[in-house]
């Protein structure tokens, strides 16, 4: 069980049903652990389906230009921090 | 000798001072991509096999020359994980990694390669000397692309200079690209895969157009790049990008066309595609084996058009449908089901074996199964293919009976054999399969027990025992 906070709970959550991650509650995501590869074992087709989510949600496209890109993936924890400051 | 039958083939058709690339906004002549690429040529380790894992456009091209220049076969792995990299490497052992940028896991020789940003001073200034365009062997074996296993062993598939060429031409013909008019194409797929490498990389050469760079991954990236470009321009892509983009709701460039491969197009998000990009959405068919061999326009409800050139037979001992042409030296069996129809038309009737296609990776559901069942913990298990839905990428999912283990563990021991396309989600927890009598296990069984699960609120894991 992992403490997240309000913010990476909800995002947690988001993650868990965009991407069929029925299996796992929010609490299991580390929120410092890698979502892609290592982590929880996400994709690319995972990336595009959760930048689709975020923009719905959270009113904000996502770039892969942005030299941050590979950084905001990295962790719950810092696209919790990316999308807080990106929010409209 | 058979070699004597074909003549060296130019690189590319561009004039000297034509486009061949944009990249930074900034549009690099033939003749300077060709002086760029004599240097890095000069410069490459004396090895027969560079694996090229340039991740700019450009920069792949560079390299995709280069290593044809110096006389050495381009690598293309499936995937850019250190692991599939250097499982290639073991059987390839005279090879270098080609890179442009940083890869500190790789525990292979690499050669880093930069490239001065080219500005549009410098294309003004022409300062670099004319260079005659080079020819390359037919017979030279260019590249040996991979097709991803899902047991983690890439199957090789090479292919000659020439036979490239002729393949890109059907292509060039069958989608009407002119050598003489100005055309750009922007591509969201990776130039190491088959179906990228032909429209992105070779496509240009052969057509005298000039390549994007940059690889537009999310829908703003897509929108912003077309946006960049003045007059014709083309999209390569897939449907899980047409998908993204349709639903994304952004106001997009109109594009003349948009190509479409990699996994079945569903009609209803070609029509939706066709509206946001005020183009037609036109598919390829084809295999890493062959290559493209055929198109339609979806949303029209049109059978597939085999190119120009290609005939397809059946293989009356193995039930294969073969492609053909006179260029091949074999014919090439496809793991589809066809039904031919007159003048050069095809209905795709499904796959006829257990492969199974996610985003343009392949797996075996039998290779799959076996590995689940041999995790220890495991008493029984099934990974399946659920019913696609048209909203969303359809992934595959597993029901285990492993009260000792918990999904993630069971996660954990299949992301050391499998692709990520390929992890089970959601791996259901069951107290047994919905086996028959028999011990069969019915695909109608599964469905069945699939709707109940997916349907019920999410079940409270099991603690694991390691807690």
């Amino acid at each position: 069980m992992h403490k997240l906070s309000p913010q990476e709970l909800e995002i947690a959550q988001l993650i868990i049903t965009t991407l069929g991650l029925e299996d796992i509650q929010a609490s299991d995501i580390d929120p410092q652990e890698p979502l892609f590869n290592e982590g929880l074992g996400l994709d690319s087709i995972d990336a595009l389906e959760l930048a689709l989510a975020i923009s719905k949600k959270y009113g904000f496209q996502l770039r892969s230009d942005d030299d941050k890109n590979a950084q905001i993936f990295s962790s719950l924890r810092a696209l919790s921090e990316h999308i807080e400051n990106n929010r409209s | 000798m058979r070699f004597m039958q074909h003549s060296p083939q130019p690189l590319f058709e561009h004039a000297a001072d034509q486009p061949i690339a944009l990249r930074s906004g900034c549009a690099i002549t033939a003749n300077t991509f060709l002086h760029h690429a004599l240097a890095l040529a000069s410069e490459l380790p004396e090895r027969h096999y560079g694996i090229n894992l340039c991740e700019d456009r450009y920069h792949f091209l560079i390299g995709f020359a280069a290593i044809l220049l110096k006389g050495q076969t381009n690598l293309l792995p499936p995937s850019h994980s250190a692991k599939t990299i250097q499982s290639i490497a073991q059987r390839y052992d005279d090879c270098y990694c080609l890179l442009d940028h940083d890869f500190s896991e790789l525990h292979l020789p690499q050669h880093r390669f930069s490239v001065p940003e080219v500005t549009a001073a410098d294309v003004l200034a022409q300062d670099v000397p004319a260079h005659d365009i080079p020819r390359i062997p037919y017979q030279h074996i260019a590249c040996i692309p991979f097709t991803s296993g899902s047991t983690g062993t890439p199957n090789p598939n090479p292919k000659t200079w020439g036979r490239l060429l002729k393949v890109t031409k059907l292509i060039q013909h069958a989608f009407a690209i002119a050598n003489d008019q100005p055309l750009t194409i922007v591509a969201t797929v990776p130039p190491q895969h088959m179906y990228g490498l032909e429209t992105s990389i070779l496509l240009p050469l052969v057509s005298g157009s000039c390549m994007y760079s940059g690889r537009p991954f999310y829908p703003e990236d897509v929108r912003q790049a077309l946006g960049s470009i003045d007059g014709a321009k083309i999209l390569i892509t897939t449907p899980i990008h047409l998908r993204a983009c349709v639903q994304a709701g952004l106001s997009f460039p109109a594009v003349d066309f948009i190509i479409s491969a990699t996994a079945p197009l569903p009609v209803e998000l070609a029509e939706q595609a066709e509206q946001a990009f005020s183009s037609k959405v036109l598919e390829i068919y084809g295999c890493t084996e062959f290559g493209s061999l055929a198109n339609r326009r979806t949303a029209a409800g049109d059978p597939w058009r085999l190119f120009d050139g290609l005939w397809l037979s059946e293989d009356q001992a193995g039930g294969d449908f073969l492609v053909n042409a006179d260029f091949l030296d074999a014919p090439v069996a496809l793991s589809d089901q066809i039904e031919i129809l007159p003048r050069q038309r095809f209905r795709l009737l499904g796959r006829k074996t257990d492969m199974i296609n996610i985003a343009g990776k392949r797996a075996s559901m039998a290779d799959l199964n076996l590995k689940l069942l041999a995790i220890p913990g495991i008493k029984d298990g099934v990974i399946f293919y659920p019913e696609e839905k048209a909203d969303t990428v359809t992934r595959v999912a597993a029901f285990v009976v492993a009260p000792e283990l918990t999904p993630q563990q069971i996660l954990q021991e299949l992301k050391q054999h499998f692709d990520a396309a390929f992890l089970p989600r959601p791996i259901f927890q069951v107290s047994e399969l919905p086996r028959e009598k028999s011990g069969k296990l019915p695909r109608k069984n599964l469905l069945t027990l699939w709707k109940q699960m997916s349907q019920q609120p999410i079940q409270p894991l099991k603690q694991s025992t390691a807690d």
